[in-house]
């Protein structure tokens, strides 16, 4: 049944049609679900002059596509951002089954803020801040402090493409409960939110290479690459189009100052530092980021949550690649195509032990899913990609002491530093010389297991100074 | 307000408001009494009885009272199958009284098929014909569709299912407000009824069993209704659905006349199954990117009263199963209005409705997408 608000917006055909052809519009539902709906803005200096709709929707639906232009129309583009699910909820009061069909035209509402504000740029507002959110409880504290700091946040959550294959994978019509999470979050401290739909461009830049580096026998670490060449750059854009100088994220990092530049460094709790897959952000964007997390520990960030009554308090958060949605990644490289080439494995005497039937579920230091049992605990030493062979050996054999890291990069000058060559590895005193496009690490203690396509990054202390790729 | 809904429901008439009322009074008695209000309330319930078996052409004790067209198709699905697990029959267009039982069987093990139907929504009478077999424990068909007002070959179907001595349960629930039906030459097992979609009161309605013996309650207690349906009897209701069923039998009917000249005045919205026997005040019309659901609510505000392809009561906008299954895109599905118009409809009704509709939807195209 719908209540009185429904039966009213729903048939509000004040703001029915379209905005014109400079609009910026967004979409929401397809026919396969039932429901489809467009909102169109028309936008002069930050501000939305007309918003229509369309639909081939429900009367929830479609109530709630005529009361977001309502609401909207009129308001600069961030105030209209503040507008969401819970707002049109309130309004409209549908039955818990039809909230699915509200969030629909919220979806649509922000798809099309995002373009408006995607085309042009804000006035630079000295308070201003983007809090990037992820729906989950650390970005949602991030954005508390921001509140309770005084400044005035925006929220932005990436889009980014999961495979639709995937067990956790989202329907496809719909935005991904964790944005409509990130937005509810906004929302509830009355702070305004835009999601940015990178789903193209993720895919191609992140995850083709991922399958690509699987396929060439290496083991890449996406989110390193990620948060170094694609999450951040997007942030400091977004910055930028909405005139916020800083950028706030929940990681457990912390910036510091050395020789008069900014650096990323280890944050204070020792088991949740991601400092690690920090590493690669570019100085330029360091420059701007504020870690609000990164003196904390996770736990009091947990009661914080609690504290403030977030809907994210308890929210499972989930620590394996995002794309994967849940999934085996190795199947995941096979579905799209980087299976790497069966072949033998051999001993280091070259003497054949056994056949794999794919290069790319192997990863040096590896000790299950060889095959091969009875005798010494055999290891993966390390992987040719063009033959398809794998060597395996005793635990000894993959001792390494001199790492080649290209690219690379010291931030400062170095010597003496300790390197962490994999996120959930401890760092080792090593001797660093710079060569090439990179540098190269004389290890005071072997290290096992060194995988091509990690990322290796250097502390001086709790501060990274260097990082690159491991190319042997 | 100009009420065309009445495939949901339609109002109380006055011959069963007129016959009810002495039950709901002095004649309050429950009939399982010996005492003078006893007596009065089971002469009302018999009588009742004997109008219904009589207007529907087979015998009293043929006739079970129950609390409506759901419990009639329930007690006939559940009550014709029982042990052991066996094979089960159903049309793609039966009402969720019948799909739901028949669901709920397969769930405990029976074997389900469905009797396919043609683009005009009729049951397709070969398929049928090969589908059913002999030692499946029920067929069941409707004799006319709630959504689109098909009629099915009812009759056929009752002989196919003789030959192979498989139990044919019929929906007539919508049927009955229109059709003069006869029990005894349909050949059917059972048919279920409901007094509210003709002028009677609603929680009545009937199940008649050609052989009584073979059904099961599905309420058990005090024995009434032969141990049939337990419960004491809904008398008024009870008469008040045999004045219904007796007055719409003696009542002039200008339901087809009214419904052809309405969809002959809205040739931009043709209606669903118009090439087959449908009921004659029944209308499906298909208003091409319009949501119906949305269209309802404006018509509503002009002054009419009709439903969306199907109302459900759970308010969910799922495509009705009835429309899929005779090949209609979902997209369609979500765009038919059904018009069902009453004996006591009248034509200024149906005209203002034709105007209604077409400004409604001169309104809507406006918000359309697509």
């Amino acid at each position: 049944m719908y209540s009185d608000a429904v039966t009213r917006h729903a048939l509000d055909l004040s703001r029915a049609g379209s905005a014109g052809d400079a609009a910026f519009h967004g979409e929401a539902g397809d026919l396969g679900c039932g429901d489809q709906l467009r909102i169109e803005l028309a936008v002069e200096d930050a501000h939305i002059v007309r918003a229509r709709h369309r639909s081939f929707a429900c009367p929830h639906a479609t109530a709630a596509a005529a009361l977001c232009c309502r609401l909207v129309e009129g308001a600069g583009l961030l105030d209209a951002a503040r507008v969401g699910a819970s707002r049109l909820d309130q309004e409209l009061q549908p039955a818990s089954h039809n909230r699915e069909c509200v969030a629909l035209a919220a979806d649509a509402l922000h798809a099309a803020i995002a373009r408006a504000l995607g085309s042009g740029t804000l006035p630079a507002a000295e308070s201003r801040v983007a809090v990037a959110m992820s729906g989950g409880v650390d970005s949602a504290v991030a954005l508390l402090k921001a509140v309770e700091a005084g400044l005035d946040p925006v929220g932005v959550t990436l889009r980014l493409w999961i495979d639709p294959a995937a067990p956790d994978s989202e329907r496809a019509c719909c935005s991904p409960q964790s944005v409509r999470a990130a937005r509810s979050a906004c929302h509830a401290a009355g702070v305004p939110h835009v999601t940015l739909d990178l789903r193209r461009r993720f895919r191609s830049q992140i995850v083709d290479s991922f399958v690509r580096d699987h396929a060439a026998g290496q083991t890449p670490n996406p989110c390193v690459r990620c948060n170094g060449s694609f999450r951040f750059d997007a942030l400091a854009e977004f910055a930028d189009r909405i005139g916020a100088d800083r950028i706030a994220t929940g990681h457990y990092a912390r910036v510091v100052e050395r020789d008069g530049q900014r650096l990323i460094a280890r944050g204070a709790d020792p088991d949740k530092d991601q400092s690690y897959m920090l590493a690669r952000v570019p100085e330029q964007i360091v420059r701007r980021v504020w870690f609000p997390l990164g003196e904390q520990r996770k736990q009091l960030t947990r009661e914080q949550a609690r504290g403030a009554g977030l809907a994210a308090a308890e929210r499972r958060e989930s620590q394996e690649v995002c794309f994967v949605g849940g999934g085996d990644h190795r199947r995941f490289v096979e579905r799209y195509g980087g299976a790497g080439r069966a072949g033998q494995i051999v001993a280091g005497d070259g003497r054949v032990l056994g056949e794999h039937d794919g290069v790319h579920r192997f990863t040096p230091g590896q000790r299950r899913g060889l095959g091969i049992g009875g005798g010494e605990a055999l290891f993966v030493v390390s992987t040719d990609a063009a033959s398809g062979t794998v060597v395996a050996g005793p635990r000894a054999a993959l001792a390494c002491t001199e790492i080649h890291v290209s690219p690379g990069r010291l931030q400062v000058p170095a010597a003496r530093v300790h390197a962490k060559l994999r996120y959930r590895s401890p760092a080792m005193a090593a001797s660093v010389r710079v060569e090439g496009d990179g540098f190269v690490l004389e290890l005071d203690e072997p290290a096992y297991g060194v995988a091509p396509g990690q990322a290796a990054v250097l502390y001086d202390g709790d501060t990274v100074v260097g990082a690159g790729l491991i190319a042997g | 307000m100009p009420y065309l809904d009445h495939a949901a429901t339609s109002p109380l008439c006055d011959e069963a408001r007129e016959a009810m009322a002495p039950y709901l009074d002095e004649r309050f008695g429950n009939a399982s009494e010996p005492h003078r209000y006893g007596r009065a309330a089971r002469e009302g319930l018999e009588q009742a009885r004997e109008t219904v078996s009589g207007l529907l052409g087979c015998r009293a004790a043929q006739v079970v009272f129950t609390s409506g067209g759901s419990e009639a198709d329930n007690q006939a699905v559940f009550g014709l199958t029982g042990r052991p697990l066996g094979r089960l029959v159903v049309s793609a267009i039966e009402h969720a009284a019948v799909l739901a039982p028949a669901r709920e069987l397969e769930r405990q093990g029976f074997d389900l098929a469905w009797a396919p139907v043609d683009g005009d929504g009729v049951v397709d009478v070969e398929t049928f014909s090969a589908t059913v077999r002999p030692l499946d424990r029920l067929a069941a068909v409707m004799w006319a569709n709630n959504v689109t007002g098909a009629v099915q070959p009812v009759a056929e179907l009752a002989a196919i299912c003789g030959e192979r001595g498989v139990p044919l349960h019929v929906d007539a629930v919508q049927a009955a407000a229109s059709i003069a039906i006869d029990f005894a030459a349909i050949g059917a097992e059972t048919m279920a009824l409901s007094a509210h979609k003709m002028h009677g009161p609603k929680g009545v309605g009937a199940l008649v069993a050609r052989d009584p013996s073979r059904l099961r309650p599905l309420i058990w207690g005090g024995g009434q209704e032969g141990g049939l349906r337990s419960g004491t009897e809904n008398v008024a209701g009870v008469v008040g659905f045999a004045a219904a069923l007796a007055a719409m039998r003696t009542r002039g009917d200008r339901r087809r006349e009214l419904r052809d000249r309405m969809e002959a005045a809205l040739p931009d919205f043709p209606a669903v199954s118009r090439g087959v026997a449908r009921l004659p005040g029944h209308s499906l019309l298909l208003v091409p990117g319009i949501r119906a659901d949305v269209l309802v609510l404006a018509l509503d505000r002009a002054g009419y009263a009709v439903a969306a392809g199907s109302a459900c009561a759970s308010g969910d906008s799922e495509p009705s199963h009835v429309l899929v299954a005779q090949g209609m895109s979902d997209g369609d599905a979500r765009s038919v209005i059904r018009v069902s118009i009453g004996v006591d409809s009248t034509e200024p009704e149906v005209d203002g409705f034709c105007e209604a509709l077409r400004a409604c939807v001169e309104q809507q195209r406006a918000g359309a997408l697509l």
